[in-house]
């Protein structure tokens, strides 16, 4: 944890020295997004907060570990489109989580201000993957790679850990028969979840 | 030697004994099959293998399978003594994250050896079935409704709404394709020609895990006869003031029209029981091709818009859905700003705009700057265009009054939003240089000759005081001399007064001008004369005489 602010500064300059060696258009749209999609991402936190005053002492006691996948963390320059992707998926798996299990559980404003919240996350990044497609970034992105030193490289990341994370979840849920401490606890992770993925769409920003 | 011997069969009978044995079991040894392919179309494993060896008959096959990290293997129900080279089975109570390990063997009288299958993960092979698909036709557009092939999947647990559909269309006559990408499980195709039949195929996809499904089977219908009202077109909204205005097309006059909202976000998820269009009530019944709503009828969010027409008969069907972003579309306010000014120039910082009630402002937006002023008097206006928020307005005169008003800009194309003009605020620029210059050197100067101008005031006030106010008082020095003279003769007539002898009756009266030294020595020695006078020396004598004769 200690070497992010390391790893966030490294990634800055890269970004800066890609802009002077990639003669590539400016896309303001991708930029644009990337603001709303911050400020999106920053609401849902705090709507993620208020859905329920407080944490109740009683459910402490069923917490489980859901082991986050922080690997991103381990590499000195993610790939910006994998983290993007990993993003759009974390966004409609929580978008998930939230429309999909009936309940009776939170209030429905509460529930409508997040589903609203997580659309619109998914779709800045939707659409800002699609830019980058139509755009070639990603292509850009792996030449980019193939000239690092191979221990610097990042390999290509599956979604496949993600989505162990939210099966944990998911089964958690299932087997705690949707109670009310097991949406607690539920609404806690993925709040957290949330927040680590947050910090990352500062890198988001192309000079 | 007959230790040899006996090594020797005991090896031949150990070589042989297999063999004999296989050869009394009356048949070949069983091979397990060398290769198995898996398929997985949702919850469907489809296992695929070739017989090792075609000529033996009779022969059935065996699964089991394994979890990692377990050591033992269970029996894999369903593919059980299969006859066939093929076998289904459901994803049991599998996660299908995890990776599972399959094995296979032959039977027959015997069993051949297990041939252990890769291990795999379910999930990452497991292919996206065929989507469920239902149409409505309207005159020139295709109402489609998708679903996933199979209800709960376990496969797809997580993926309830995440599917995204990619579609495939084209005239019964024609033939000739059209692609549509990534569309949400209820999609509207528009521009279609009345009656009709149309023709279409859809497949499922999960973008992030690179997962393409399989196409549906083919779908057909026939668009209705053209409707009387054609549908509204061409429908934008825009920001004023605190309103949203909503404005469209239309080809005939005299219409009435109502419009209707729906939450983006359940597109996603069309079997939320939100699902239901709803009415903006300052829009219905509208007899003109706009209407104006309050912004607060919106929370944040992206909204979903569709606009119908009447003429009291008949209605239209609806327009196209446009998709309306509240916060991309917000009210831009005009800016706030400072101007600090100088004498050739004005500094500008400015600030985020004021919030009122709940007007949507974004704070961390890319904006520029358009900036004009004016000389007051003049109406001269000149422009700057900057991106920063400190802003330097150079080349103004000093001692004007100049008025600067502002307004923002999005820097995105796409946008291209810009707010009203602020207010016009008007400062006057500091005096120039040159005069304070002359301002700095004229203090200087002011202070540097005080403590003169102070000098002078002090001796001219003595002056004036010694003209018109004098004193009456002598001065001490002058008076001095006069008084030890007048004192000095009066006491020497006292002393010098004395009788010596009767010669001369007359008391003279000496004056000398000698010191108060001289005077007292010279009385002193008189003195002492009159004592030894009389008898002694008579020069002495004589002189004292001599003297008070000389003065007589």
């Amino acid at each position: 944890m200690s070497t992010k602010p390391d790893m966030i500064q490294k990634c800055l300059w890269l970004e800066i020295l890609m802009g002077i060696f990639i003669a590539g258009t400016l896309s303001l749209d991708c930029n644009l997004l990337n603001v709303h999609l911050r400020r999106v991402t920053w609401q849902n936190l705090r709507h993620l907060s208020s859905m329920s005053n407080s944490f109740p002492v009683e459910c402490l006691r069923e917490n489980i570990a859901f082991e986050l996948p922080q690997e991103f963390l381990q590499y000195t320059q993610p790939m910006k489109r994998d983290i993007k992707k990993a993003f759009y998926e974390m966004s409609l798996q929580a978008f998930n989580i939230f429309s999909q299990h009936t309940f009776k559980y939170w209030k429905e404003r509460h529930l409508k201000q997040i589903q609203i919240g997580l659309d619109q996350q998914a779709e800045y990044l939707n659409q800002c993957l699609e830019e980058d497609k139509n755009e070639n970034e990603d292509m850009k992105e792996m030449k980019e790679n193939e000239m690092k030193p191979s221990e610097a490289r990042v390999p290509q990341l599956s979604s496949l850990e993600l989505r162990r994370y939210f099966h944990r979840i998911d089964n958690f849920l299932k087997e705690k028969k949707y109670s009310d401490c097991a949406w607690e606890i539920v609404r806690v992770e993925i709040r957290r979840c949330l927040y680590y993925f947050y910090k990352f769409t500062a890198l988001f920003r192309r000079k | 030697m007959m230790v040899v011997l006996l090594g020797a069969t005991t090896l031949v009978l150990v070589a042989v004994a297999p063999w004999v044995l296989s050869a009394a079991a009356g048949g070949k040894n069983l091979k397990s099959p060398q290769k198995v392919e898996v398929d997985i179309i949702d919850d469907n494993f489809i296992l695929r293998w070739n017989r090792s060896d075609e000529s033996v008959g009779n022969v059935t096959f065996s699964f089991d399978y394994q979890k990692t990290g377990m050591d033992n293997w269970i029996k894999l129900s369903g593919c059980q003594n299969i006859t066939s080279t093929k076998c289904n089975f459901s994803s049991l109570k599998l996660n299908v994250y995890e990776e599972i390990k399959l094995r296979i063997r032959a039977e027959k009288e015997n069993t051949s050896s297990w041939y252990e299958v890769d291990s795999f993960t379910p999930f990452r092979k497991a292919q996206i079935g065929p989507p469920e698909v239902h149409l409505e036709a309207e005159d020139k557009a295709i109402v489609i409704h998708i679903s996933p092939g199979t209800k709960d999947s376990v496969m797809w647990a997580l993926d309830g709404l995440s599917f995204t559909y990619s579609l495939v269309i084209w005239k019964n006559s024609s033939g000739v394709e059209e692609r549509i990408e990534n569309i949400y499980s209820r999609h509207k195709i528009y521009k279609l020609s009345p009656e009709t039949t149309y023709c279409l195929k859809v497949k499922a996809a999960l973008l992030t895990s690179w997962k393409i499904g399989v196409y549906s089977p083919v779908h057909c219908i026939k668009t209705t006869v053209e409707n009387e009202l054609p549908p509204p077109e061409n429908i934008e909204v825009s920001v004023q003031n605190q309103n949203y205005v909503l404005k469209w097309d239309y080809t005939y006059a005299n219409m009435t029209f109502q419009v209707q909202w729906l939450h983006a976000f359940l597109k996603r998820n069309p079997g939320n029981h939100l699902y239901k269009w709803k009415q903006i009530p300052d829009c219905e019944n509208v007899k003109t091709t706009q209407c104006v709503f309050p912004q607060n009828v919106f929370q944040k969010g992206i909204y979903l818009l569709r606009v119908q027409a009447s003429d009291g008969n008949n209605t239209s069907f609806w327009s196209e859905e446009i998709k309306f972003d509240t916060e991309i579309q917000a009210f831009l306010l005009p800016p706030v700003f400072n101007i600090r000014s100088l004498s050739d120039s004005f500094h500008i910082y400015i600030g985020a705009p004021k919030q009122s009630g709940n007007t949507p402002v974004i704070q961390d937006y890319p904006l520029i700057y358009e900036i004009i002023f004016w000389e007051n008097t003049s109406n001269a206006e000149r422009k700057i265009i900057e991106k920063k928020t400190d802003v330097t307005v150079p080349n103004l005169k000093p001692l004007t009054v100049y008025c600067v008003k502002a307004r923002a800009h999005t820097m995105d194309e796409k946008l291209n939003k810009s707010s009203v003009f602020s207010d016009a605020v008007c400062e006057k620029t500091k005096p120039g240089n040159t005069s304070k210059i002359w301002l700095i050197v004229g203090i200087c100067i002011a202070l540097f000759a005080l403590p003169f101008v102070i000098y002078a005031a002090k001796v001219f006030l003595r002056c004036i005081n010694y003209v018109f106010f004098p004193s009456l008082k002598p001065s001490s020095s002058i008076d001095e001399p006069l008084k030890n003279l007048l004192l000095s003769t009066s006491e020497e007539q006292i002393e010098k007064c004395f009788i010596i002898e009767n010669i001369s009756t007359i008391a003279t009266v000496e004056e000398t001008n000698q010191t108060d030294e001289d005077h007292k020595k010279y009385s002193s020695q008189t003195s002492q004369d009159s004592g030894n006078y009389s008898n002694e020396d008579e020069s002495e004598s004589k002189t004292s005489e001599e003297l008070q004769q000389d003065f007589v």
